[in-house]
């Protein structure tokens, strides 16, 4: 049977041959953590992709497994000394399991919906959004937690790391321009996702606050969409490449010095737009072009400096690193610099800030037990810093150690760097 | 069951043609499956992994060997290992102790299949006694983990081998691991005072003390080391250390290496002890920096990175005295890292240094020799010599403070041709180091890769004392086979093993 | 000289030299140990002539024990069988010594001293700071394991032995590491030969570490009216970042012992002696500046802690009080007929319950003497007045309890040294061990016949 040519980048031997088996990630994985197994290592994982690219092994229930349970969160990528692409190895795993692998129904129907037919449409992530809000705001929420029902059908927790739908949604800023208060030092194109326009348009709007404050021109350009991060994790490569087909088209790059985003999810894609395409096809070279200007929010304003007069936030914070920024990224500094850019803030490290939090993109939900065991684990060392504020530097975290501060009870707050900032700000 | 490996079949993968060998084992029968049975009853069926596509992933450590486990078993506690032990010692298979797999020897693998105990899953301190600087802790620990809980105490662990933040102190038992600050403060053998062993007819005993010194052979001082050959290790006791009160880390920059092996033998000569000392020869540095961006700079020849600890002022006196020997063999500049931050930096470009090189060829070859260090710089001159003898381009990384050479020949497998001089000249690096009254490994562990070289060290008589003492705990073999003893008795070759790194090649 | 004697000294002048094989009885009385003594005495003068006495031996079903100027063969209990003494002085050379590598190949029999005198001339020296340091040779200090002074600041033998050379009881010269100071080629059976007491075979060379001789030496004696405040400074010692090269305490009759040593017994005691109090010696080493960091430092610890009094001593007092300590047990082996001395691995090393050994020994009238050192052994002796049936049923009642306050912490104890008639009744290495089973294996590895010294170690080895 002739199977349709993957998509987009495919590795080669040396990006195998570069992993020397020393096994230095293995405790950097958050799996291997957690069960202490090869198979759920990042080095089991590649020699389980080289046995499979030999062809020696099919593509088994087993490989799947394996695969579907990492995280993705690269950490293996900071940790490994010979600079093994990991996370280009298992994105391409996950599209031939795409390819050759067929799902059991209800995970095919699944992925089909969430991948398929809801992130790339806004107005269905709006639809979706509008019946959770009522779910949340009706008092079928406290109801449903009340009686002990989600319990009984074992929804319990994973019904708690559901996002707070916010009141007024992101969308009606889609389009506009904000200028930069003050002299203007730069302008810029704000990335506002596809999910964080219903959840987290408080977030986007901060974020847009501090960039004018800081004398950035804000462009919030309409027509944008999902950035296809999920579904590229996901090895649905076909609908990630349809949807940064279409962010290249709505960002015009040469308006702007920076495409800008707070998600290091989004931006870790972003930034590796290029390995969508491969260097034959026409979105090649534009698509190389938008990576290379892509910033994470935090990194963006380090570079740039910060203008706004700060005032003092008499807080003990501890930070924890979102993986895609971190490891995806290499961004460390950068958050930590606006940190404690402001006055009063006590910034205490994080022990295992560079662990995955378990959020992981739609990982909480797919993987639900593994993901709250990490959860339960960053929670115990974010409560041993005496922190009143986990910052972090993604939405996917936010929502994730949000549910962990109420599993919990840990009365700390967990806010958006750019989140602090924008209270810190003078106005 | 077992995965039918397709003997020397070619594959052709993304446009490139290579050539895949089965691991040398893959001939034997699979476990009998009322051994499988056995383990599930004891373990649980979830702790024993038996399936092709799982034991696979226990066929390689960090090393270039090779040998597949036909049953991988995750135990909890101290009586599971005992009965897992006695029920492969009932139907005479083979066991085999494992870490984390990050051993450089093969000294984790199960060369001749059996059952292979992971401890990684026994991963529990004990007991952490900050008072008086013991810790006891079951054998998967990780040693990075272990320095970690100490720090509140102002303690660590200290051998750190390369692979520290991975590696687990069962593993360091067995090799008895080292690292660069060992010059100062010893391999693991010195750090280690008790052990709870469990022997290949299951039975448990302990040996040592707490304290340490105990009444009686030192046993302990036998079992570290032993490459898992003579029983395995269910628990130990540490030591810890007390972090030094000041340290500066200094980075020389030299033209030429031998100005820098010269500064190497001149620091030791003037009887100076840094915590440690290492050496990076120019082109591996400019392949770390490439990676690293740790400052090391592109146009010199070598590097020394030397790390002086103690009480501040021992430390203030040492570190002029560094410098002024650096200078004297025409250092070209001493930097002394400046803060936490720097120091990490320069650390993170020598533990990455193995690793960057990974980027370079597709497959290296790292010896392990160990020589005087007064003789340092004619050994690294005829390193040179080597190379360039048989057209290979060999890194130096290594623990220059202890003579511990680590030569890195550069390969790419898919040239068997490449492959087989690279062997040669790594046998005469080690033979060299021999000659020069050195030995063939300083941390790495005799394992699979060098068993075959020990008669450059040993006689026959020696061998014959080594066998006993491996007979008197491990009579039929059963714990760890093929390890450490040459197979081939005399030959002194690496030659074997040319068929384990080709194997090794990951596609 | 017995028949008996005649014939093997006839027959082992055979296989070696005869002028290297002395059968007199005076030379035989010289190396018996615990009054047992050998028919014959042999002095190798290579490690091939070793070789051949052993395989003598092995083959006319000998015992054998190897020996050095004989100043430890008290310790251990009397051998089953004993027939050669093997003097081992004979093999007395430095064989190789690469001073800008800090390596040294020395033959066992070489003098301690003499080593001592020759690393001194490359300005290092090996840090075995051991009782006996001017008569005994290296390869006794080592098959002793007898404690160093040093130990503290520069660990014992197995941290800095780097190899060794031997000759095992089948009758075969082997080697074990090497001489390079990082190596984990094969296993480290040299480190079984530390403390081994010639139970495993006959050392013929040791290789070790050697390290640089310090540029300046320093003490602080502080005196303390409670083991409370003792264990209050050793605690804040060692949390310190200060890393001294000798702790030693002492317990009030210790330090009498100490103060007297080598000083005119009429004249009067050291300035930093106390009467009745427990005194701690600290000594450490380096340049001026480092000196005066310790000094300063120790002296505002002892203050801290309550000391009644404290003094730093001078180049010349520091050496004798540096000798007076290393040798004490020494002296105390000599100070009476019935001397004893328990060797106590207790963990941790010292704690303020040590006044129970103290009141062990009142409890039989028996006066005795406590001292240890922070990171080794403690050390307890006893001088019963006179050697009796009372004192040694006295003595094994105190045995008992000592052994059974070293289980109590943790730890073993053994006798070091005692009259030979305790022996007798108490088995100087303590109650049996768990680990006896494991010790008997490596002995039949390293010893198929039993011809080494049978009889002498734990476990019956």
């Amino acid at each position: 049977m002739a199977l349709s040519p993957i998509p987009g980048l495919i590795p080669v031997y040396e990006d195998y041959a570069r992993c020397i088996h020393c096994g230095l990630c293995l405790n950097a994985c958050p799996t291997y953590r957690l069960w202490n197994l090869e198979a759920d290592s990042p080095r089991g994982r590649i020699h389980q992709m080289i046995h499979v690219e030999q062809g020696e092994v099919p593509v088994t229930d087993s490989f799947v497994d394996h695969i579907d349970k990492c995280l993705d969160c690269r950490a293996c990528e900071t940790a490994c000394p010979s600079g093994v692409e990991y996370g280009k190895l298992v994105e391409y795993a996950r599209a031939r399991i795409e390819r050759d692998y067929r799902r059991p129904l209800l995970s095919r129907v699944a992925r089909d919906v969430v991948y398929r037919r809801l992130l790339p449409y806004p107005k269905r992530i709006a639809t979706v959004a509008r019946l959770l809000r009522f779910y949340q705001r009706s008092g079928l929420q406290s109801l449903a937690r009340f009686t002990g029902i989600l319990k009984l059908f074992g929804l319990d927790k994973r019904e708690r790391l559901l996002p707070r739908v916010d009141s007024n949604f992101f969308y009606d800023r889609l389009g506009k321009t904000f200028p930069a208060t003050g002299e203007r030092r730069a302008r810029v194109a704000f990335f506002a996702g596809c999910v964080a326009n219903v959840t987290f348009a408080e977030l986007n709007a901060a974020t847009i606050r501090v960039l004018t404050a800081n004398g950035c021109d804000v462009v919030v350009p309409n027509g944008q969409l999902c950035c296809g991060a999920l579904a590229a994790h996901a090895g649905v490569r076909d609908v990630a490449r349809e949807l940064a087909r279409n962010n290249l088209r709505a960002f015009l790059l040469n308006d702007v010095d920076a495409v800008v985003t707070n998600a290091a999810g989004c931006g870790s894609t972003l930034k590796e737009y290029d390995h969508l395409f491969t260097p034959g096809e026409p979105e090649y070279g534009q698509a190389s072009a938008f990576a290379k200007k892509t910033r994470d929010v935090t990194e963006f304003l380090t570079a740039l400096g910060l203008s706004a007069l700060l005032k003092a936030l008499p807080l003990r914070v501890t930070y924890q690193d979102s993986c895609h920024l971190l490891h995806g990224q290499k961004v460390r500094e950068a958050p930590r610099k606006l940190l404690r850019a402001i006055p009063g803030l006590d910034l205490v490290e994080l022990p295992y800030s560079d662990l995955c939090c378990g959020s992981a993109g739609v990982y909480n939900v797919t993987q639900t037990d593994a993901s709250l065991e990490l959860l339960a684990e960053k929670m115990h060392c974010a409560s041993a810093t005496g922190a009143q504020v986990i910052a972090t530097s993604n939405p996917g975290c936010l929502l994730q150690m949000r549910a962990g501060a109420e599993i919990y009870q840990s009365n700390q707050q967990v806010l958006h760097v750019i989140e602090l900032l924008d209270q810190a700000i003078l106005n | 069951m077992h995965v039918d490996c397709k003997g020397d079949a070619s594959l052709t993968i993304v446009g490139k043609e290579v050539t895949y060998l089965p691991a040398e084992n893959t001939a034997r029968k699979p476990l009998h499956r009322d051994v499988i049975r056995g383990l599930q009853n004891i373990l649980g069926a979830s702790m024993v992994l038996h399936r092709p596509e799982d034991l696979l992933l226990y066929e390689y450590d960090g090393s270039v060997e090779k040998g597949r486990p036909g049953a991988v078993v995750f135990p909890t506690t101290t009586q599971e290992v005992s009965q897992v032990v006695r029920l492969a010692a009932q139907h005479d298979v083979p066991v085999i102790g494992r870490g984390a797999g990050t051993g450089l020897s093969g000294g984790a693998l199960a060369r001749t299949g059996g059952v292979m105990i992971v401890f990684a899953r026994m991963n529990r301190i004990l007991e952490l006694d900050l008072e008086n600087q013991r810790a006891v802790v079951q054998p998967g620990m990780v040693n990075y983990e272990l320095t970690r809980a100490a720090e509140a105490g102002g303690l660590y662990f200290a051998p750190d081998p390369s692979s520290w933040k991975s590696c687990t102190i069962g593993g360091n038992v067995s090799e008895n691991a080292g690292g660069p600050h060992t010059l100062a403060y010893g391999v693991t053998t010195n750090h280690v005072t008790a052990l709870e062993l469990v022997l290949p007819d299951g039975e448990i005993c302990r040996v040592g003390s707490r304290h340490g010194d105990s009444v009686g052979y030192d046993l302990a001082g036998l079992f570290v080391g032993s490459e898992g050959t003579l029983a395995l290790v269910t628990e130990i006791t540490v030591k810890l250390l007390r972090k030094p009160e000041n340290v500066k880390t200094l980075l020389a920059i030299f033209d030429d290496v031998d100005g820098a092996s010269e500064t190497v033998a001149e620091i030791t000569a003037r009887a100076i002890t840094p915590a440690a000392c290492e050496m990076l020869d120019g082109w591996t540095l400019r392949a770390v920096e490439d990676f690293i961006h740790a400052g090391f700079p592109l146009d010199s020849a070598a590097v020394l990175l030397i790390e002086l600890e103690g009480l501040a002022e021992v430390v203030a006196a040492q570190v002029a005295a560094v410098e002024e020997v650096c200078l004297e063999h025409h250092a070209r500049e001493v930097r002394v890292a400046r803060d936490e931050q720097e120091r990490e930096l320069l650390w993170r470009g020598r533990k990455n240094a193995f690793g960057a090189l990974g980027r370079i060829a597709p497959s290296n070859y790292v010896l392990d020799g160990v020589i005087p260090r007064s003789k340092i710089p004619q050994a690294l001159r005829r390193i040179r010599e080597i190379g360039e003898r048989y057209n290979f381009k060999i890194g130096n990384i290594f623990h220059a403070g202890d003579g511990n050479l680590h030569p890195i020949v550069l390969f790419d497998p898919r040239d068997a041709g490449q492959y087989q001089r690279a062997i040669e000249a790594s046998a005469e690096i080690i033979r060299y180091c021999v000659e020069i009254g050195g030995a063939l490994t300083g941390e790495h562990g005799v394992g699979m890769e060098k068993s075959e070289l020990m008669p450059l060290l040993f006689s026959d008589d020696d061998f014959g004392l080594m066998r006993r003492i491996h007979d008197a705990f491990n009579p039929r073999s059963a714990l760890n086979p093929g390890k450490i003893f040459p197979l081939n008795k005399g030959c002194g070759e690496i030659t074997p093993r040319a068929q384990a790194a080709v194997r090794a090649v990951p596609l | 000289m017995s028949t008996v004697a005649t014939n093997v000294a006839a027959r082992l002048e055979t296989v070696i030299d005869a002028e290297r094989v002395n059968g007199g009885s005076d030379s035989c009385t010289k190396f018996a140990v615990d009054g047992v003594a050998p028919s014959v005495v042999a002095r190798p003068a290579s490690s091939a002539e070793v070789v051949e006495i052993v395989r003598f031996a092995k083959s006319e079903k000998l015992a054998l024990i190897p020996c050095g100027i004989c100043t430890k063969l008290g310790i251990g209990i009397p051998p089953t069988r004993y027939d050669i003494a093997i003097d081992m002085t004979g093999l007395n050379q430095i064989a190789y010594y690469d001073p800008a590598d800090l390596t040294l190949s020395v033959d066992a029999g070489m003098n301690l001293a003499q080593l001592a005198e020759a690393l001194a001339q490359q300005k290092q020296f090996l840090p075995l700071a051991v009782p006996f340091f001017d008569e005994c040779t290296v390869g006794g200090t080592i098959a002793s394991n007898i404690g160093s002074a040093l130990q503290p600041g520069y660990g014992s033998a197995r941290d800095f032995l780097l190899g060794a050379e031997f000759v095992n009881g089948a009758g075969t010269f082997t080697k074990s590491g090497g001489r390079v100071v990082k190596n984990v080629t094969g296993y480290d059976l040299h480190k079984l030969l530390i403390g081994s007491l010639g139970t495993l075979g006959a050392i013929t060379r040791l290789n070790f570490r050697t390290f640089p001789l310090p540029e300046g030496y320093g003490h602080l004696v502080g005196a303390f009216s409670s083991v409370d405040s003792v264990e209050r400074f050793q605690a804040m010692v060692s949390k310190s970042p200060l890393a001294p090269s000798t702790f030693n305490i002492l317990g009030p009759e210790a330090a009498q012992t100490v103060a007297e040593f080598k000083d005119d017994r009429d004249s009067p005691l050291p300035s930093w002696f106390t009467r009745g109090e427990w005194h701690v010696c600290v000594g450490f080493e380096g340049t001026e500046t480092i000196l005066r960091r310790y000094s300063s430092e120790l002296a505002q610890y002892a203050q801290q802690c309550g000391a009644s009094n404290y003094h730093l001593l001078q180049e010349s007092d520091d050496k004798a009080l540096g000798g007076a300590l290393r040798e004490l047990l020494n002296l105390l082996s000599w100070s009476g007929p019935a001397a004893t001395i328990f060797k106590i691995n207790a963990f941790p090393g010292f704690t303020p319950d040590v006044i129970n050994l103290h009141a062990l020994a009142q409890q039989f009238s028996i006066s005795c003497r406590i001292f240890a050192s922070s990171s080794g052994p403690l050390y307890f002796a006893l001088q019963p007045g006179d050697l009796n049936d009372k004192t040694i049923g006295s003595l094994a009642h105190i045995a008992s309890g000592v052994f059974e306050y070293a289980a109590e912490h943790d730890g073993s104890a053994s006798i070091l040294f005692c009259p030979t008639s305790l022996k007798r009744v108490v088995n100087v290495w303590g109650p049996a061990r768990n680990d006896s089973a494991l010790m008997r294996r490596v002995k039949n590895a390293f010893d198929p016949e039993n011809c080494f010294a049978p009889g002498r170690f734990v476990a019956g080895i």
